[in-house]
């Protein structure tokens, strides 16, 4: 894979989450373990065009909890309707950003609307090349999972 | 509360509606995450609800508004993410009305709109700023 497509999604999640949130993301390590991202949610965005695949965002429940606090205002105790919803919209922001940083590479891809998933196990894809990094903020780690192709 | 002094465009008329608008963001997602139990709270969320979405459809106006007078070449981009934005809007009713102000719907409705607008606000609507001050800059 070449890592400009990796690097379009890190950038876009570091200024989303500078604009949105006032947090830096730095990159924590090559694959997360399990058990960091357990009992969290899992938001899963589909690629087409020019690049076809998934990108995949994992955030352990108390990452997502803080995330929302942040932007509300409020406090939250649990993954709802509303708090998952607004992390799934979070990670829409990041991949529409990430597009248009692709676009200047002469990419032309859409992204889907975001599949939100609780506490599952990690979604399959039909992508071969996968690249998957833990980040990490002052609210706690997530994980970014890059699987893209060229289109055939 | 959600307005953060960073939002600030540097036009006064845009800024009081971005205030407004958040504020009612504010009082909607207030009495959405209430811990009253629904059928307490459904007709508060519901009204809180229409008087935030009559004053997006304002807000919107007078700010294409502006971008019109300044010239602003992202004009008929941003008329679309505002015409977007008011379908989303008006597609989640529709749909929250059909299936009898369902809790769950509006709750998911609150988050995805939260974000959105902060995102709007401080990205998009801040691009406007920039232009702004490059054309004081260059007529100066």
């Amino acid at each position: 894979m070449s890592k400009s497509y990796y690097d379009s999604f890190f950038n876009a999640t570091g200024d989303v989450f500078k604009l949105l949130l006032d947090l830096e993301v730095t990159r924590a390590g090559e694959h997360a373990a399990d058990e960091e991202l357990q009992n969290g949610v899992q938001i899963q965005i589909g690629v087409t065009g020019d690049l076809t695949g998934a990108i995949t965002y994992r955030f352990p429940k108390q990452t997502t909890l803080e995330i929302v606090r942040i932007m509300s205002g409020m406090d939250f105790n649990e993954l709802d309707a509303f708090v998952t919803s607004a992390l799934g919209e979070v990670a829409n922001i990041i991949s529409g950003n990430a597009m248009t940083m692709l676009s200047e590479q002469q990419l032309t891809c859409d992204i889907l609307p975001p599949r939100v998933a609780l506490d599952e196990a990690k979604a399959g894809h039909t992508a071969h090349v996968v690249e998957s990094t833990l980040l990490q903020t002052a609210v706690g780690p997530l994980e970014l999972e890059v699987a893209l192709e060229p289109a055939v | 509360m959600l307005w953060k002094d960073k939002y600030n465009i540097g036009v006064d008329l845009i800024d009081r509606q971005h205030k407004e608008l958040f504020d009612r963001v504010g009082s909607f997602m207030k009495t959405l995450r209430s811990p009253d139990h629904w059928e307490e709270k459904v007709e508060k969320v519901n009204e809180t609800l229409a008087f935030m979405q009559e004053y997006v459809v304002v807000h919107f106006r007078d700010e294409e508004k502006y971008q019109q007078e300044l010239g602003y070449p992202g004009l008929a981009e941003h008329r679309k993410v505002h015409a977007q934005l008011i379908r989303d809007v008006n597609e989640f009713s529709r749909q929250y009305q059909a299936e009898g102000y369902r809790e769950e719907l509006v709750q998911q409705f609150g988050g995805r709109l939260l974000a959105w607008l902060i995102n709007h606000v401080a990205a998009t609507d801040l691009k406007i700023a920039e232009y702004a001050r490059s054309k004081e800059g260059a007529a100066q």
